[in-house]
């Protein structure tokens, strides 16, 4: 009899160890579970009809560039020209946008990196430019970190960032963050 | 050596894919000369010293194809435009 579906984490302990700091954590790494992820690509000349919709269904304004809207628990990156990925909560239905819709709820993983030290452990990372003055709350960008595709956004001021990338690289991903912030007292939990 | 990505701003080349001179257009297959003329298209490169139209993808970014003005000798680049503007642009000019 096949086995039922079942969303599960792309990290086990034994590919992404769990690390805690002595003191207070100078950065905190957590994986993100239960998200409804899809990418969306407007129909050439009904990008107009995508930001409406959008704005009728979450209460999101669409932004035309690599930022990060949100509203009502539900995100939207921009990844390119026309492109965005929309983040929320598991059970949120983005297929009836008018758009190219794919799911990748169970393609990607997502992972939040906060704290007073999360900005220099990125930035050990990725090779964009995290100084406030060029990244904030609201920024996105698609770039890699360590050769790994990654979607970066950030939250808030915190700093709290989000990194998204395909499941294959999760535990990897996590291995080179928990390496960076191996000396940055960081503290690395996930419930895989 | 930095690319501006119009929708990503400024990254590293090492995010960028090359493809080679942006100004080629592709022979019609029914010209009498298509022969030759495909020839060229496929084979034949000038190697310009100075400023030089081509194509990149910020293959690592957004994804985006874009058509890079790129000095040769210095690597300055002089502008930096979305490939499927600059194809509409060059259509509208014929
Ligand atoms: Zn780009």
């Amino acid at each position: 009899m096949a086995e039922p579906l079942v969303a599960r984490s792309a990290l086990r302990p034994h590919v992404a160890p769990l690390a805690s700091p002595a003191g207070a954590p100078g950065v905190t790494l957590v994986e993100v579970e239960n998200l409804s992820l899809a990418a969306l690509a407007a129909f050439k000349g009904r990008e107009a009809e995508l930001t409406d919709a959008i704005r009728a269904a979450f209460g999101v304004e669409l932004a035309d560039g690599p930022k990060r809207v949100t509203a009502n628990g539900v995100s939207f990156l921009g990844t390119g020209p026309g492109k965005w990925l929309a983040v929320g909560p598991a059970g949120t239905d983005f297929s009836t946008l008018p758009a190219a819709v794919t799911d990748q709820s169970d393609g990607r993983s997502v992972f939040r990196l906060s704290g007073p030290k999360a900005r220099e452990t990125l930035a050990t990372l990725v090779q964009i430019d995290l100084h406030p003055r060029a990244f904030g709350p609201g920024s996105a960008a698609a770039t890699h970190a360590a050769s790994i595709a990654v979607q970066v956004s950030q939250l808030d001021d915190a700093p709290t960032y989000e990194i998204v990338c395909f499941r294959t690289f999760a535990a990897t991903l996590w291995r080179w963050i928990l390496d960076a912030g191996l000396s940055r007292e960081i503290s690395a939990r996930h419930a895989g | 050596m930095r690319i501006a990505c119009p929708y990503c701003g400024p990254r590293g080349v090492d995010e960028f894919s090359y493809l080679g001179d942006a100004t080629l257009k592709r022979p019609d297959p029914a010209a009498e000369n298509a022969d030759a003329a495909f020839h060229a298209y496929v084979y034949l490169r000038d190697n310009p010293a100075g400023p030089h139209r081509e194509l990149w993808q910020h293959a690592s970014g957004c994804q985006s194809w874009l058509v890079v003005t790129r000095d040769t000798r210095t690597h300055e680049i002089s502008a930096v435009e979305y490939a499927r503007d600059a194809a509409i642009a060059s259509a509208g000019a014929e």
